[in-house]
């Protein structure tokens, strides 16, 4: 953290003192002169000039620490400048089925995507008031520093590093994935402890891999780890028999799975989870409105499948609900009178449920069975029905 | 695989084969069988060249699954480009064409009058047209291939219309009007953004695929050129401010890898930009750092072309009474500039190339959509990579190749290495 103000800051200088540069060459090129007999005067004078850099610097320097300090702690909320902005600009992922990804019809659709527009609507009260910035899993956590993007919503795994050092504060999660391992069908394998000397394939750079080498050294297990860029290439070397096993997201392998070549029956997910993987949208630390109201989006839509309210229903029942009878549900849907201070509208839980719908189709529209993904909800059903979204009350 | 040097054809015309030459088998005898070794070279790669041909062609005709391509074709265009404002589209589409071809116009009326000046039989040859439009109209052709409505082809058809009624219109026009016609030409380039961005248009963040491309490599072009002659001369001025300022320029600028001067106007600008001030979009950022890492290249080049004057050149301009001003514009930069075209072209074309990199900052452009949409539904899991990226190389391979040729046709007009 502490470097990289610096290496602004001289940046800072370099572009100021190429910018200056430039108006003066410009100007003076009409005066250009080719004749070299001046130039070697012109040496020293060029060293002369040097001091005068520096003076510059001085100054730039303490400008630069009140700019540096301005973004994060300016008093103003996210909120208020997004709101007045009248647009949210996500960081997302374009390149991960189900979760965000380009259509044919140059739409962004997913999981995520949703989720994205579910903070437009609860803050503007427009879902479509979105700017989505595909980032790479490298850039992400810059770009949310930096302030290029307002919220990431990028299939984020929440851990201690990411909330702490990286800057970043995070929600609920929206989905509890696992990383899991996929094998052949027909290999005899049942457990990971049957994978003694066994080549798995996996994705580099990621957590993924991480965590395989974590997970087989505690089982002190030997195996030989295959990377890949990408998952149609790994899967290419996972069908010629070029390793064992493979290792993801238990999401992205039920994905895979079931769209094998081969037919879902010729490969098998093992029970085992080797690591918690609950994702995640995440804003910039130090600013705790505007994490409320992205947090609060996160639970309405979850409230709202509890409740029993989706977007068929829920302008409905704004209509007809009976505040006393009903005064928990009449709140949430913004009929009470009841302002919890969020700094969000009344009615935000309505916009949000009317417009994008609530926690159960978002998930059944981008990765529920009915999708390539498959996926069921298991974990990720609500705590009645025996998964782990147990949302706070409203 | 005997190709004549196109260079050596269009700057000697005189040498025309000899009419009847060698004919069928003695061709063959002559070329591919002269002695033993080389009867060896030819059964050894023949073979492999044939299958080489043969396994393309196979994949490009038979195994290739195309479709992924016919159903992404406006995503490979313009990416997210919102699809009920395509209209915006084509109505820049259908301006630059207006004053492209006006442009060409009157820029062929010039080099007729130059021709008549100079005495020279000002002709063009039949088959100019076909080599310097042929592989931009092969890339049409394959475009239409994967075209699923004929609105866009008639589209396109009405735009080419357009651009040779304007063509004609520009002949017509007096060459002393030029100055006009290029006022018009930088107004209709405004004015073909405008169409897109403007009234309530859409913002060029959402801009992607072939588009944004195109808008890439011409902008940074049209800034970088200027801007890298005028450091150019500025590195040789007498004035030490001006020509340190300038190497640092240059100096700085090169020695930094584009990628990272990418992501530090995208990520690292924000914070050294008071919070009052509106940070610009990353598109401009993009396009600025794309003029600035160019624009060093390009004042290199020319430099090398400025210090491969004689001096004598100066001292006969100042010998004639020039301006300072006068002498760089008229007889200086004219000279220079001609004999650096070969490098300034691989240059554009580097620019074209190195375009791909916006990716790195979250740009969508013809790369990054090649390498995305394998993923969807339709295509998941079936490792459908190699049609994308052949289906993108070609047209970054048909820009690259139409630059160059132009740069040679260029080359062969102004006589560089000739005089």
């Amino acid at each position: 953290m502490k470097t990289i103000p610096n290496a602004h800051k001289r940046r800072w200088r370099s572009m100021r003192l190429v910018a200056g540069g430039l108006v003066l060459a410009l100007a003076l090129a009409a005066c250009a002169d080719e004749d070299a007999e001046v130039d070697d005067p012109g040496t020293d004078i060029d060293d002369a000039d040097d001091p005068d850099v520096d003076i510059d610097d001085g100054v730039e320097g303490e400008e630069g620490d009140d700019g540096e300090a301005a973004p994060a702690d300016s008093g103003d909320s996210l909120l208020n400048t997004v709101q007045d902005r009248g647009a949210v600009v996500c960081g997302v992922n374009d390149a991960v089925p189900g979760f965000g990804l380009t259509t044919e019809d140059g739409d962004f659709e997913g999981f995520d995507i949703d989720f994205c527009r579910a903070i437009a609507a609860a803050v503007i009260g427009d879902a479509d008031a979105v700017e989505l910035i595909p980032l790479t899993a490298e850039a992400r956590f810059t770009a949310l520093q930096s302030g290029e993007i307002d919220v990431l919503v990028r299939n984020t795994t929440w851990t201690a590093a990411r909330d702490g050092g990286e800057g970043g504060a995070f929600t609920l999660p929206t989905f509890y994935d696992g990383q899991g391992m996929m094998v052949r069908a027909d290999s005899g394998i049942s457990s990971i402890d049957d994978m003694e000397g066994a080549a798995i394939c996996v994705l580099s750079g990621t957590t993924t891999e991480l965590n395989l080498e974590t997970e087989m050294a505690s089982r002190g297990l030997s195996y030989e780890a295959a990377t890949f860029e990408d998952n149609d290439t790994l899967q290419e070397a996972f069908i010629a028999d070029r390793c064992d096993g493979w290792t993801s997201d238990r999401s992205q392998l039920a994905a895979i799975r079931s769209a094998f070549p081969d037919g879902p029956d010729s490969v098998s997910v093992l029970d085992e989870v080797i690591s918690k993987e609950p994702l995640g949208p995440a804003v910039r630390d130090g600013d705790s409105q505007w994490l409320d109201a992205v947090n609060w989006t996160v639970i309405a839509t979850m409230i709202g499948e509890e409740f029993g309210v989706d977007s068929s229903n829920v302008n409905d029942l704004v209509e007809s609900v009976d505040v006393d009878e009903q005064p928990a549900l009449a709140r949430f849907l913004g009929v009470a009178g009841f302002d919890p201070g969020l700094g969000l509208p009344e009615d935000f839980a309505v916009q949000v449920i009317s417009q994008v719908g609530n926690y159960a189709e978002i998930f059944e529209r981008n990765v529920g069975p009915d999708t390539g993904l498959g996926l069921e909800r298991e974990q990720n059903a609500l705590y009645t029905d025996g998964g782990l979204h147990y949302p706070p009350p409203y | 695989m005997t190709t004549t040097d196109p260079a050596t054809r269009t700057s000697e015309p005189a040498a025309t084969p000899p009419s009847g030459g060698p004919t069928g088998m003695a061709w063959v005898r002559e070329n591919l069988f002269p002695d033993v070794w080389n009867s060896l070279l030819t059964l050894t790669l023949g073979p492999l060249l044939a299958w080489g041909v043969y396994a393309l062609g196979r994949f490009l005709f038979v195994t290739g699954r195309w479709e992924i391509i016919t159903v992404n074709l406006t995503t490979l265009m313009v990416g997210r480009f919102p699809r009920d404002q395509l209209f915006r589209l084509w109505i820049a589409i259908a301006i630059l064409a207006v004053v492209i071809g006006l442009a060409l116009g009157v820029a062929n009326s010039v080099a007729r009058a130059a021709a008549v000046e100079s005495g020279d039989d000002y002709h063009r040859p039949w088959h100019e047209p076909i080599r310097r439009f042929g592989p931009p109209v092969t890339l049409l052709i394959v475009m239409g291939v994967f075209v699923r409505t004929a609105t866009p082809l008639l589209l396109l058809a009405a735009a080419l219309g357009l651009a040779a009624v304007a063509y004609r219109l520009g002949r017509m026009i007096p060459i002393r009007r030029r100055g006009q016609v290029n006022l018009v030409v930088i107004l209709g380039v405004i004015g073909a953004q405008l169409a897109i961005t403007g009234f309530d248009g859409v913002p060029r963040s959402v801009w992607g695929g072939l588009l944004l491309t195109i808008y890439f490599t011409v902008g940074a072009l049209l800034f970088a050129f200027p801007l890298g002659v005028a450091v150019a001369l500025g590195r040789r001025s007498s004035l030490p401010v001006v020509r340190g300022t300038c190497m640092v320029y240059i100096e700085f600028f090169r020695g930094m890898p584009l990628v990272v001067l990418l992501f530090t106007g995208w990520l690292v600008l924000p914070f050294f930009l008071p919070p009052q001030f509106p940070t610009p979009d990353i598109v401009t950022r993009a396009m600025v750092i794309l003029v600035l890492f160019t624009s060093a290249y390009v004042a290199e080049i020319v430099r090398g072309g400025l210090q491969g004057l004689p001096r004598g050149q100066r001292e006969a301009a100042q010998a004639l009474g020039l301006s300072p001003w006068k002498q760089t514009r008229l007889i200086i930069l004219p000279q220079a500039l001609r004999s650096v075209i070969p490098a300034l072209v691989g240059q554009a074309i580097s620019l074209f190339k190195d375009t791909t990199l916006v990716l790195a900052v979250g740009l969508t452009e013809l790369l990054q959509v090649a390498r995305i949409i394998p993923g969807q539904e339709d295509f998941r899991g079936q490792g459908l990579f190699a049609e994308t990226l052949i289906f993108v190389s070609l047209i970054y391979w048909v820009g690259s190749y139409w630059m160059s040729r132009e740069s040679q046709r260029l080359e062969a007009k102004l006589g560089v290495g000739e005089r």
